[in-house]
């Protein structure tokens, strides 16, 4: 009686305090539905244009001429260029890197390294001796635009493998978006969670759900095509936190935290935003 | 007359002197400010929650003691210093509740 008690009190505490990626996806899933009862949680990927009719109605008015194009076109011409050695990206990538961005980040069983799209990029012009491209903006964004619009239609599919680093990289994540950070004490939650479709001044905030699904992004604020970690680097900026580099180890266990979050909903990047 | 002439070199070497003291109190007093600070900033940093301000507020400071005002120097190393014990302590609160913000 006393073990089966112990066991009891183990199984209470640890499926409360470690609760597995896809609990914790399928918890987030029912909070939106139960924040949103109205809402058709697909809709998500669409940003705070799930939320607010009226954006919605200028941003689709908007997608006739979409101003991440130009970044389409030009990552294409790049993907296809070959290196001065004759290979190409393609050459880097599982089915010749079309319609695969829903697979990144992958956790590299390997290296212990989380792989995002934009860090196999460059690994791949390392790999073949050319010099690797600044990780925000430019032709390495328009590749991955690309990338990203190739993969249109496809679902989510970010895989968390058996081993106790991927976990760890997760929870670090995890961790990372749920904490109050910076002069102001913001975490990523408070935003896109609990204050998820209401203002902040004159803007509406987007849910986290489906926040991993569109990158790039081509902000009208920044005039050009970005990257997520752009974004987080200006999150952090927004909040008095010091942002951590691109693709730095925090930002890419981030990034995976937030894609397997948006897992089996559908890619739809590039996208414009305010 | 004579007289006068050295009690007027007497009086200058005196507040050259007096000055000199002065200014290398508030030197040193800059540089244990900005230990102390960068101290707390390193910890800050460790536990992943650096403020963006520190840093601003640490050139802004190292920029004052070039220029000689010492003692806005220590006032802005000292207040970096506090934005990084502010950080430690969201840090160690955080640490322990941000658990319960993940839905179940």
């Amino acid at each position: 009686m006393k073990r089966f008690l112990i066991a009891c009190f183990l199984f209470v505490v640890m499926t409360n305090v470690y609760a597995t990626p896809e609990q914790d996806r399928l918890a987030l899933r029912e909070f939106f539905t139960q924040r949103f009862p109205d809402l058709d949680l697909n809709e998500m990927i669409n940003g705070l244009y799930a939320f607010d009719e009226g954006a919605r109605e200028q941003w689709l008015e908007m997608e006739d001429f979409p101003p991440y194009e130009i970044a389409i076109e030009e990552g294409e011409e790049a993907f296809d260029t070959p290196f001065a050695n004759g290979k190409a990206y393609a050459d880097c990538f599982e089915n010749g890197g079309i319609g695969i961005k829903q697979n990144y980040p992958r956790f590299d069983v390997d290296s212990g390294e989380i792989i995002t799209l934009e860090w196999a990029i460059n690994q791949c012009r390392t790999d073949n001796g050319e010099e690797p491209l600044p990780w925000r903006t430019g032709e390495l964004a328009a590749i991955s635009a690309y990338m990203a619009y190739t993969s249109r239609g496809n679902r989510m599919s970010v895989v968390i493998p058996d081993d106790p680093r991927a976990l760890e990289a997760y929870e670090s994540g995890k961790e990372y978006y749920y904490t109050r950070r910076g002069q102001l004490e913001f975490a990523c939650e408070n935003c896109h969670m609990q204050s998820a479709g209401n203002l902040l001044r004159a803007d509406r905030l987007s849910g986290m759900l489906g926040q991993a699904t569109h990158w790039p992004v081509y902000r009208s604020k920044w005039g050009e095509t970005g990257t997520l970690h752009k974004r987080f680097m200006e999150c952090n900026s927004q909040v008095r936190a010091k942002p951590y580099e691109a693709q730095s180890q925090i930002y890419r266990e981030l990034e995976f935290f937030l894609s397997y979050m948006s897992n089996d909903m559908e890619m739809n990047g590039p996208a414009s935003r305010r | 007359m004579k007289l006068n002439l050295s009690v007027l070199v007497f009086a200058l070497l005196a507040a050259l002197m007096l000055n000199t003291t002065v200014m290398a109190a508030d030197d040193a007093e800059y540089k244990a400010a900005l230990v102390k600070a960068r101290e707390t900033l390193s910890d800050a940093e460790g536990k992943v929650q650096l403020w963006s301000t520190s840093e601003i507020l640490l050139n802004d400071a190292e920029e004052a003691a070039t220029a000689g005002d010492f003692e806005l120097a220590v006032k802005l190393a000292t207040e970096a210093g506090i934005h990084g014990e502010l950080a430690v302590a969201t840090a160690e609160r955080e640490k322990k509740t941000w658990q319960k913000h993940v839905p179940k």
